[in-house]
């Protein structure tokens, strides 16, 4: 099996460590994993700002760099379900897209995929988990707060192998952060109010850090922290699993 | 890059208590639909149901719309037809005047909202009362409806009092308590239904196979307005018939649920033809738009939509900016996409108030995908003039350097970066991110850099 | 002014897809072990009272005993004999303002919301919301499970007389409860246009 390592732009340019992370835990678990050079960014921003023609020829360059492998793992839910969502109806249906079936986010290629079981790292720490919108409600990999189903949470499954760890919810567990993109600088008022409120809520549970599948909302959320003065911490999911290995 | 709504939301911000109040109260309302949801096994299966039976209805309303109308006519109702909003007023003012009507109670309509109904008629003389409480207080304000189903809760209840006071409603100064103001209210408009000469109702269902027209109410006053007055004349927008009760038992069961957290509405009302001793009534049915929003290939699946008002209530945006952000009179997820069917360069500003969270779509009871058609309307605002050119412009230029990986590199190469990544990669104090956070410290080696070290890539 | 045929030519040529009517009959809705003991707990839930007609009692003992301050009772049933109003024969609906209590007859509750069936059955309807508290005479067999089956009833009972149910009045409606409002400031207040308390009598079998 030949996993082929995606790190969209902001992770590579922000947080390197998250890709490192990722990295390391793929590697620890025996898996097959390359970085392929010349990737850069799979087009959502353009396209949830309303130009998808400008994430085509993104689409095209990621269909090309990633269709030899058997998935495509990225430690990001929204580039993620950007990819399997869209990707297909943009490139139209002459051209068959393959990384569209074959794009994991790195929760889920573990949880459903690798299936872990094994106990990971360890990180003896209070983390309050945040869920993001679009690993809720298009990737699926916890329950919908709004839907009547099973209760599950494939990233609290994962946290639970880490020695030490203590995972506690928020209220509203799955309320937009309102980083949204363009979102955050269209509407900045709503977006720093979402971003504050929610930001409260992780820190009403007492947790040390707040940790989640995606990058974009912890830079939102530690942004809107520090604009605050509030002291709490920010980890990926991945370093969590990561931590010791 | 401030849009209309993005200014208002920002005034409507600033008084943080009241922004929190509105925020708790419909995560209230939003939670108490989720007790509902939680307490029915078959709610998933209901919403299913309910997204089928609408596609079914709408893809097939030319022939329910011709049954239900020879269905009322022969129960005994009077069927006009209204091809726009011009003509629906034109019609109801036309029932009005024959009958010699001064004065019409009515219960709440948003249709008769979008139609601009009421001033329409009071410029001609006639009086119009509300009788929904909120619809009331909000018509007493002179203001407009800022929630589809909860019209007046941008007001706290000294807001009410004063207002109540001010039109001799109350005689108890200072006393704001809601029982008392609602009891005042009552007697008030008590004597409007005893003296009305007509009343016109909404219409949440009309049912094909029976020619019911169906209105769900907690206050009474659509039974109230229909059982003094001479008359009753229904509004009723063309999407609002269903194939028959088989179909009404799913939405009714759904409709209260999702909307304001209550297993039914306290009165769920059937009519088929004037009272006994009453002398007409009439149906009004009525297109304005709805016969093109049908031919819409990526949004027809709007007109799916019953009006419960729970995409409103677990948005976001809409809890911490209020409806009187919107440029559209119907606010919210289902609003933004109402308003680009009406008229795209009036509301495109709409489609930025959104996050793409996808909450909406996951409580609505008809499964319209609200969120996926706002992401929609983005893409086509280029082709209709309203894009707006600076993100225009920083979406090209993303492009270019993303399409291009040595430029790429060799951008990120220089920290802090040029002016063509996204904001928030931008370190500037002029920078709008810079509003509500604090910037970012870029770290010494992106990750490109360190995976030569890690040795994980191909040879290039 | 448009016709009809004009609406429904231009919607007709502007659907593009037409998809077909779901199979409703495999809804797993919700049933109850004891219909009667859920639709007498959601009676109470949705702010009404439930009380039983004892045996041998009279029901204007009942009305004295549930609203002893009444002096205007109005109903068309002939068991109230206490009733001061008929709205069978009142001049017109405003003479049933300032009714204290009136008296209907329900034709079936509603076990998972408290609906109970209320087919017009008097000349003027006012009486059902006009009165300041309303009692709903309701024979406790009379219940279903849920709306499914209640409309259900309501269809087939058409369908197997051959006659229309609404017809002699054209009105019918359920009733869960007292009329209420949120509308100032969310608080929820009881008596909003309509009756302001509803007292649900169940009678024997």
């Amino acid at each position: 099996m030949k996993i082929g390592l995606f790190i969209p732009c902001y992770v590579d340019t922000l947080y390197p460590e998250v890709g490192v992370a990722t990295y390391r835990l793929l590697k620890h678990l025996g898996i097959d994993v390359t970085y392929p050079l010349h990737q850069t960014c799979c087009g959502q921003p353009m396209a949830n700002a309303g130009f998808e023609g400008e994430a085509l020829p993104l689409v095209k360059k990621f269909e090309e760099t990633f269709n030899a492998f058997d998935y495509v793992v990225a430690p990001s839910v929204s580039c993620t379900a950007f990819v399997r969502l869209n990707y297909q109806r943009l490139l139209g249906e002459a051209h068959e897209c393959t990384t569209a079936q074959k794009a994991m986010d790195v929760v889920e290629f573990l949880h459903d995929v690798v299936k872990v079981n094994q106990p990971l790292g360890r990180f003896p720490h209070k983390v309050s988990l945040h869920n993001s919108c679009h690993g809720v409600r298009e990737l699926r990999l916890s329950s919908p707060s709004e839907e009547h189903i099973a209760k599950f949470n494939k990233i609290k499954d994962l946290l639970q192998l880490v020695d030490g760890i203590e995972v506690v919810e928020p209220e509203r567990p799955d309320e937009c952060c309102g980083f949204g993109g363009m979102f955050a600088v269209e509407e900045t008022a709503v977006s720093a109010q979402m971003g504050i409120d929610k930001l409260n809520r992780h820190i009403a549970t007492g947790a040390e850090y707040i940790t989640g599948p995606d990058c974009s909302c912890l830079m939102h959320l530690s942004g809107v922290a520090k604009k605050q003065g509030k002291d709490i911490q920010f980890k990926h999911v991945v370093e969590i699993l990561a931590a010791g290995i | 890059m401030g849009t209309q709504h993005s200014k208002a939301a920002k005034e409507f911000l600033k008084n943080q208590d009241y922004a929190h109040w509105h925020d708790n109260t419909f995560w209230a309302v939003r939670q108490k639909r989720d007790n509902m949801a939680q307490g029915l096994d078959e709610w998933e299966q209901l919403r299913e149901k309910a997204s089928a039976i609408k596609r079914h209805t709408i893809t097939h309303l030319d022939q329910y719309l011709d049954e239900f109308a020879t269905r009322a006519e022969r129960n005994g109702a009077i069927v006009h037809w209204a091809k726009d909003a011009a003509e629906f007023n034109e019609i109801v003012y036309g029932i009005l005047k024959e009958h010699d009507v001064k004065k019409m109670v009515k219960s709440k309509s948003m249709l008769t909202e979008e139609c601009g109904m009421n001033p329409y008629l009071e410029a001609r003389g006639i009086e119009v009362v509300e009788t929904d409480l909120g619809e009331r207080i909000i018509q007493l304000k002179g203001q407009k409806p800022s929630h589809i189903v909860m019209p007046a809760i941008h007001l706290n209840h000294d807001d009410v009092g004063e207002l109540f006071e001010e039109k001799g409603i109350s005689d108890e100064k200072g006393n704001h308590d809601p029982t008392y103001l609602t009891y005042r209210a009552r007697l008030s408009l008590r004597n409007e239904f005893l003296t009305a000469d007509a009343g016109m109702t909404g219409a949440n269902f009309g049912i094909a196979e029976t020619g019911d027209i169906v209105v769900c109410t907690n206050e009474g006053n659509a039974d109230m307005s229909t059982s003094c007055p001479k008359l009753h004349i229904a509004a009723i927008g063309l999407e609002k018939v269903i194939p028959n009760y088989d179909c009404l038992a799913v939405f009714q069961r759904m409709l209260c649920r999702a909307g304001t957290g209550q297993p039914t509405t306290t009165y769920t009302s059937h009519f088929r033809k004037a009272r006994p001793t009453a002398e007409q009534m009439h149906i009004v049915l009525v297109d304005n738009g709805r016969s093109d929003w049908i031919a819409n290939p990526e949004h027809w699946e709007i007109l799916k939509c019953i009006r419960c008002g729970s995409c409103m209530n677990t948005c976001p945006v809409y809890r911490r900016s209020g409806g009187y952000s919107y440029s559209y009179f119907i606010p919210g997820p289902v609003g933004i996409n109402l308003g680009m069917l009406r008229s795209p360069l009036q509301h495109s500003g709409n489609v930025s108030a959104c996050t793409l969270c996808l909450s909406c779509q996951s409580v609505c009871p008809v499964k319209i995908d609200l969120g996926d058609q706002v992401y929609k309307w983005r893409q086509q605002l280029d082709e209709f003039g309203t894009a707006n050119s600076s993100k225009k412009l920083m979406c090209n230029a993303m492009t270019t350097l993303f399409s291009h990986p040595s430029l790429y590199k060799m951008a990120t190469a220089v920290s802090p970066l040029a002016n063509i990544l996204p904001p928030f990669l931008i370190n500037s104090s002029l920078n709008p991110w810079a509003e509500g956070h604090d910037m970012m410290k870029f770290p010494k080696k992106p990750f490109h850099e360190m995976a030569k070290d890690l040795n994980i890539s191909p040879k290039a | 002014m448009s016709t009809k045929e004009d609406i429904l030519k231009k919607y007709r040529n502007n659907v593009h897809e037409r998809y077909p009517m779901p199979d409703l009959s495999d809804i797993a809705a919700v049933t109850y072990t004891d219909p009667l003991a859920q639709f007498i707990e959601m009676s109470k839930a949705v702010g009404g009272r439930v009380v039983e007609l004892a045996e041998g009692q009279s029901l204007d003992d009942l009305i004295r005993q549930c609203y002893p301050d009444a002096h205007e009772i109005a109903s068309n049933l002939p068991e109230v004999t206490s009733a001061t109003r008929n709205p069978d024969t009142v001049e017109n609906a405003q003479a049933l303002n300032g009714t204290d209590v009136g008296i209907i007859r329900g034709c079936f509750g509603v076990a998972e919301n408290g609906c109970i069936w209320i087919p017009q059955h008097m000349q003027q309807k006012a009486v059902c919301f006009i009165s300041e508290n309303l009692m709903i005479l309701l024979p406790k067999s009379q219940i279903v499970n849920n709306m499914h089956e209640a409309y259900h009833r309501l269809r087939q009972a058409e369908k197997d007389s051959g006659t229309d149910l609404l017809n002699d009045y054209g009105y019918g409606t359920f009733i869960s409860g007292p009329s209420k409002t949120a509308d100032i400031a969310q608080v929820l207040v009881m008596g909003a246009q309509a009756a302001r308390s509803v007292t649900v009598v169940l009678l024997p079998q």
